[in-house]
């Protein structure tokens, strides 16, 4: 399907500083499939994938920060 | 009761929360009696039951919540 098909979710994940969200880098990139964006100073993680929100959130959680869905952008 | 100590290097800890994050995390794993993460040494040392984990799945428990972890040489 053409990328534009693809749902955005937006998480919000407790991240404090760099090295949260280059945890947050890293945990997705392993996952794969992935396309994002991070917004530290809103602790903000929009998603771009074909993986179900399960899957994602259960990645993000791996970081061991507080995770939450706020839903498709 | 067996018990056994490791070492393991942590590179991309910034902050007092990444700390706390592995020391939850990893502290909660089973197997797992004791952590101590420093921030400054970028390392954890870890006291674990030998039967339930091995070094190996410490480095990758550590390594899977995206952190670098690695090691030590078995032969410096």
């Amino acid at each position: 399907p053409p990328a534009a098909a693809m749902p955005k979710h937006e998480f919000s994940v407790d991240m404090t500083c760099e090295g949260c969200s280059n945890a947050v880098t890293r945990v997705l990139n392993k996952l794969g499939g992935v396309q994002f964006d991070i917004d530290l100073p809103n602790k903000k993680v929009s998603v771009d994938s074909e993986h179900s929100v399960e899957t994602l959130l259960e990645t993000l959680k791996k970081t061991g920060k507080t995770t939450t869905y706020l839903g498709t952008k | 009761m067996d018990v056994r100590k490791i070492t393991v290097a942590v590179q991309g800890m910034t902050c007092g929360s990444c700390v706390q994050a592995i020391e939850q995390r990893v502290g909660q794993a089973n197997g797992v009696h004791c952590i101590q993460v420093s921030l400054e040494g970028k390392s954890a040392t870890i006291i674990y039951d030998p039967k339930l984990q091995s070094p190996e799945s410490l480095r990758e428990a550590i390594d899977d919540m995206g952190f670098d972890a690695s090691l030590p040489d078995p032969n410096p």
